[in-house]
Order: structure tokens, then sequence, then C-alpha cells
């Protein structure tokens, strides 16, 4: 008897020591825990570590999307889009912050190197349509999102135009916006569908327009070369950053002017407010700061340095950290080659944590992104789990809503297109000895050799003519000095003609050396070129005007030119995916105005 | 004579007094002037809840006010943070949501709700403000 017991004794102890270390190996999360990636709960997957968030970055001169996970900041992958991609909504609605409100069905980014828009498809990973739109335009930015999640409203910031887009099927409408010259900015939608705010920097003005029906309502005096304008979640203020007056403009939606000005740092270029309206968060690219401005107060806060020289920002969903997209990273990482990578830095903006206000990550990143917005990783659905068809045809769900591909505005297919656009084909580049002789138009047997030098901010020649039809060989040299006034280092100056030229340009130019390009110019019209590189706060102002004078005489303009052919991007995509390109001029000012409500 | 002179001043000061209060209205907008119905972003407690339709009172404000929140049925409930997704029965009285959508035709129409963290430094930091006396969207 004795012996049984002492057997079961030992037997009951073994178990407990096999049972007690398993229960002791379960992860049980506090508080502090939650806010920290490297306690994570136990889950049902075989992955060490999942990233709340996922920042998508939209990765410039790259032409691919950057998928970037927050707060690990691993870089997960790179979607292809186009040419040079600036700026993007998540599909759903504008309502809240600059994140949105995302169904988690898409994204469009503009392509300011192609002049095109294209959807992204975030569950599949892949860009599925490109929606041409109607030429001469010249996107920037994109961003703005009606409140219904049904129309996009994009600024032409190189031809000062405006234009509305119908999400279903590329349907616009095309404002003109006068006094040249104008450059229509970084826009953002008010959030009850009434207005369109976009800065203007030639004008120094923020624009009011009203969504629908689309028109100019008014223009704003603000500070010196406005940029990043953003609305508030609550609807009741526009933040724009004056770039060259060093504040950030307060507008008062309600009343259309500018209630305050406040004073945040040199070179502010791009805000971000939190998802309460509560803060706002300011790159300052001159100061290599972070402003925080509080939005009750309207006073700044608190400014972070940053390494350095900020862009765009973002903000994660849950306002824990804030992402600054550094420009230059000189001196931070092992060269890679002509182009430096910039890099993005994660700073923590939770004011009870220890490291509040620091810097807890800095990875460096490939390409000269833009803009870069975030999303809950709980969004993007698992496809790789057996559920893909499931997915495809019947949708998911997001608590009790129902997200389907059926209901649009994108695609209402069973077939989910794989896009690969290209990037920078029928183009032949070289890297050449400096070229020192003088700026302007010489010949070369057939071809025209066109010798153009690029520095801070500008280039000469600023107008270039050549005739439809000729070989066309574009020398960039780069001839600025490293460390001027705003302590920039060896600045990478670019050119890209943007629109039907853009994938057959994008030249490179680094001091020492200069960058070579041949084409022939086959489409006439006129077509704006600028620095795809970033150089320093007058980058966007870096800009100058290629003429491809038609034959017959008559010479080009933004009346005159082969602008239907372009439209049809037939060389943005391969001939066998033409039928996922929409919009193009055939359906110019096809919105039937006053009857499109955006709410 | 003097009494003329007593009814045109008399005219005049009811006329100064009538100017000057519409002139106040006219420049009272909404900022500094706590929540609106206009605003695309509401917070506030669960006081109610309906078909598809929750009341809140507003919180951090100087005067709290009452709003009926009707949900789109688009609209989806979620913890503000990691973005667990609730249904919409999950709701409870007392939950503390921020709202965010339009209001359009005598309705203030939901796009999102998001169910807030009361430990959330943001949230925090609000309430601070509030007892300290700076009053959320009473701008200043």
């Amino acid at each position: 008897m004795k012996r049984v017991l002492t057997f079961s004794l030992a037997a009951f102890l073994g178990a407990l020591m096999i049972v007690v270390p398993a229960e002791a190996k379960k992860t049980v999360l506090t508080d502090f825990d939650k806010r920290d990636w490297m306690v994570i709960a136990p889950q049902d997957s075989d992955a060490p570590l999942r990233d709340y968030a996922i920042l998508y970055d939209a990765g410039g001169v790259d032409g691919a999307l950057g998928v970037i996970g927050i707060p690990s900041m691993r870089t997960y992958r790179h979607i292809k889009c186009g040419v040079d991609l600036h700026n993007f909504p998540f599909s759903g609605s504008n309502a809240g912050n600059n994140n949105g409100t995302p169904d988690g069905k898409y994204l469009y980014v503009s392509d300011k190197g192609s002049d095109t828009i294209a959807e992204v498809n975030l569950q599949t990973g892949w860009a599925e349509r490109v929606f041409a739109l109607p030429k001469p335009f010249g996107i920037h930015h994109s961003a703005a999102l009606a409140p219904n999640g049904k129309y996009l409203f994009a600024t032409g910031e190189l031809t000062g135009k405006m234009l509305k887009l119908r999400l279903s099927d590329g349907a616009t409408t095309v404002l003109d916006i006068p006094p040249a010259p104008s450059a229509p900015d970084y826009p953002d939608t008010s959030k009850d569908g009434k207005y369109v705010f976009s800065g203007n920097y030639y004008h120094s003005a923020v624009m009011v327009f009203s969504q629908d029906p689309f028109k100019l309502i008014k223009e704003i005096p603000v500070g010196k070369n406005p940029h990043g304008t953003n609305v508030s979640p609550t609807n009741r203020i526009v933040s724009t950053c004056d770039k060259l007056s060093a504040t950030l403009s307060i507008i008062d939606v309600e009343k259309l002017k500018v209630h305050k000005v406040i004073p945040v740092g040199a070179g502010p270029l791009h805000n971000q407010f939190d998802t309460l309206g509560k803060y706002d968060y300011i790159s300052c690219f001159v100061s290599d700061s972070t402003s925080k401005v509080d939005m009750q107060r309207f006073q700044l806060v608190d400014e972070f340095p940053v390494h350095y020289r900020p862009g765009h920002n973002a903000i994660a969903p849950d306002n824990a950290y804030y992402s600054s997209q550094n420009k230059f990273s000189t001196g931070l990482f092992t060269p890679t080659g002509i182009v430096f990578a910039v890099n993005f830095e994660l700073q923590d903006l939770d004011e009870t944590s220890a490291t509040y206000g620091k810097s807890v990550k800095l990875i460096p990143v490939d390409g000269e992104p833009h803009e870069g917005r975030m999303i809950f990783a709980s969004y993007i659905q698992r496809w790789n789990t057996g559920k893909g068809e499931d997915l495809f045809s019947k949708g998911y769900d997001l608590g009790d809503v129902h997200i389907s591909f059926d209901d649009g505005p994108g695609l209402n297919s069973k077939q989910r297109p794989q896009l690969e656009p290209v990037h920078t084909a029928n183009s032949s580049r070289v890297w050449i000895p400096r070229d020192d002789s003088k700026p302007g138009i010489t010949q070369d047997g057939d071809v025209k050799v066109i010798h153009i030098k690029g520095f801070s901010y500008g280039y000469v020649p600023r107008f270039i003519h050549v005739n439809q039809g000729d070989k066309v060989r574009m020398i960039l040299t780069n001839i600025d000095k490293a460390a001027g006034l705003t302590k920039n280092p060896d600045v990478t100056m670019g050119i890209a003609v943007a629109g039907y030229y853009g994938q057959r340009t994008m030249l490179i130019g680094v001091r020492g050396m200069s960058a070579q390009g041949e084409f022939v110019a086959d489409k006439a019209g006129e077509f704006e070129f600028y620095c795809q590189h970033f150089c320093g706060p007058l980058h966007l102002e870096m800009r100058g005007t290629f003429f491809v004078d038609p034959k017959g005489g008559e010479k080009a303009s933004l009346g005159v030119g082969d602008y239907d052919d372009m439209s049809m991007q037939a060389d943005h995509l391969a001939a066998s995916e033409h039928e996922f390109i929409v919009g193009t001029n055939k359906l110019m000012n096809t919105l039937n105005e006053g009857k499109e409500p955006t709410i | 004579m003097i009494k003329r002179h007593l009814l045109i001043a008399c005219l005049l000061a009811i006329g100064l007094v009538f100017t000057a209060s519409n002139a106040k209205t006219a420049d009272a907008g909404v900022l500094g002037n706590g929540s609106a119905i206009t605003d695309t972003l509401q917070i506030g407690e669960i006081t109610s809840l309906g078909d598809r339709q929750v009341t809140i009172k507003t919180a951090f404000e100087k005067t709290s006010k009452t709003y009926k929140l009707d949900l789109l049925a688009e609209c989806y409930v979620m913890t503000a943070k990691r973005a667990d997704f609730k249904k919409f029965t999950e709701l409870k009285k007392g939950d503390l949501i921020a709202a965010y959508g339009w209001h359009k035709d005598g309705k203030w129409n939901a796009r999102r709700i998001d169910i807030l963290d009361r430990d959330d430094y943001l949230v925090k930091r609000l309430a601070a403000d509030a007892k300290a006396g700076a009053f959320y969207k009473h701008e200043r």
C-alpha cells in the first residue's frame, strides 16, 4: 500500500513538473507589455513575431510601395506600381485623421513620373488598375478621398489643374487654376463632404474647392510656399505647413479664413494629426526636427530631433508611434552605390513611456519615399491558409460589417490582376565623365544633345525645344555645391520629364559625373520636367519645360500635342494588361456634376 | 423736447445692443465653443444603445452635450488599440468611444466607432487637461 502511495505521489509530482513549466511558458501581458513589441501574447500561428500595424510608403523613384512593419520597422516587401510615386489614401472613407477609415481593400497612389494613379489591392498585395489621367495633367499628390470613398481629388502641380475622379470608372472633371504660375500641391478633403483644400506654392495660398459640384470657391492667403495641408479629424481646422515662413497656418473651416499662425521650426513640410485631433506633428526639414503642436491650445509644445532632413511623416493608427521619413542619411549607413539610402526613424509618442520623444528605431530605406500612411495589420486577411477562394468570392468581415470586392469601387471581377507597371523601360541610361560643356543644345550627327545643369534649386536651360521624331540625348550634370547654407550633404539631383517621357528619363545626377539618357521624342507636346531626387526645401520648385514641337511647324503647348494618344498609357503596361487601364481623355469631364454626392 | 431726445437715445441704445449681439453671434463660430453637431469626430461615453444607434454624452468638454449617432451600414466597431473588430452588440453603456462620421439630413451618421482605452496616454492627457481647465474642443 505504502509503495502504491509513494508511486502515486512520485507520479503526481512528476506530472506537476511537466505541467508547471509548460504553464510557466505562457505569456501573460501586462499593460506595459502591450506597447512593447518584443512581448507577445500566445498566438495560433508559427510566426515568432507579428507587427500590429503596417506602414505603406510611396517609394518615389523606386516606382514601388514599401511595406514596413510597425513597430519592428522591418521591410516586408515592395509592390511595383509605376515610375515616381508620391501620395495615397486608403480606400474606405476619409473619416478620421490622415490614415482615414480604411476598409482594407485598396490604396490609390499618385505617380508623378507617368501622370497616373495606381490602384493597389491591399489583400493581394499587387497593383490591379491604372487610372490614366487626362493629359496634360501633371499629377503630384492624389491624397484626397471623398468621405463616401467613391471619388478622389488630385492636384495637377505641373500644369496648374485640379481633378475629381470617379473611382468606379475613372471618369473625371478637370479644373484650370489660374493665374499662372500655379502649382496646386498637397490636397486634403473636408470630412463632411463639403470642401477640398490644397496648397498652391506659387500663390502662397490654400485653395478651397467644393467637392460637389467641383469648383474653386476661394483662395486663402497663408505663409510663404505652403506644402502639407491636412484637415483635422474634427473637421474644425485645416493646418498647412508654410515651408518658407517656418509657420503652421491654422484655417478655420467654418469661416474659411486663417484663425492663427503658429511658429513651428524651420522648413515645415508635412503634418499629421493624431486620431483625436489633440496634437499635430510637423516635419521640419531645415531644423531637423518633429514639432508637436497642441491643437487645443494652438501652441508648439515639444520638438524631437531627427536624423535628419525629414520630409513626409506618418502616425501609427493607435497614436503610439510616429515615423519621420528622412530625406538624407549622410554618415549613417554603409555606402551602397550612387544613390544613398534615406532613412525612416520611429519615434515614441506615448507621453507615459520612458522613451517618449526618443527615436526607438532607424532603418535605411531605398528609393526616395514620399507619403506614408499606417493601417492596423488586422485589416489584412490571411490569404495563404486555404481561405483564398472564399476571400476572393465572398469577401471578409470587420466585426459585423461585411467587406466585399463586388461592391466597388474597384474591379467587380473574380479575376484579381497582378500588374507590374513598367518602371524605367524603353530608355538607355549611362553614367559618363562629368560634362563641363556649356548648357544648351548641340547636334551630334542625327542626335540632339541637351546639356543640362542641375543645381539647388533649378536647371539651365529651363526651356528645351526639340522636334517630333528627334533622337534626343539628355546629359544631366549636377553642379551643386555640398554643404551649402542648409548644411545639406552631397545632394543628388535628378531629372524626370513628367508623363509620357517619365519612364524614359529619370536620370540621376550625382556630383563628379554626368548622367546620360537617350530616347526618341516621338510624341509631341509640352512636358514639365522636375527633380525626382529630394534636394532641399525648394526641391518642388525645381522645374523646367520640355517642348516637343509637332511636325508641320506648329509649336507645342498645353493645347497642342499628342495628348489623346499619350493618355492611353500604351507603354505603361504590357499590351495584355491594357484592359486594366481606365480613364484616359475619352472620359474627360464626364462626371455628372452637382449630382455626384460625396457623402 | 427732452422726451424726444430720450426716446431717440433709447432707440439708439437698443439698436446698438441688438447690433452688438448680432455681431457676436456672427463672429462666434465653432472654434473655442465646445463640440458641435457639425463636428466629424465626437468623443463621449455611451449612455444608451438602440438598433445600430448609440447615444453619447461628450467627454472632456466644459459642458457635456448629448448626441444620438446612427451607424451607417458600413460603420464598423473596433478597439482603438490594435483594432480588434467587434460586433455592434458588444458595445456597452459606459464605454468611452470616438465616433467618426458626419452630420447630414438631421442625422449624425457614424462611419467608424473606436472603443477608447481609458489608460491610453492621449485619453489620459485629454482628461488631465480638462481637469486643469483646458477643455477639449475649446480651442484657444
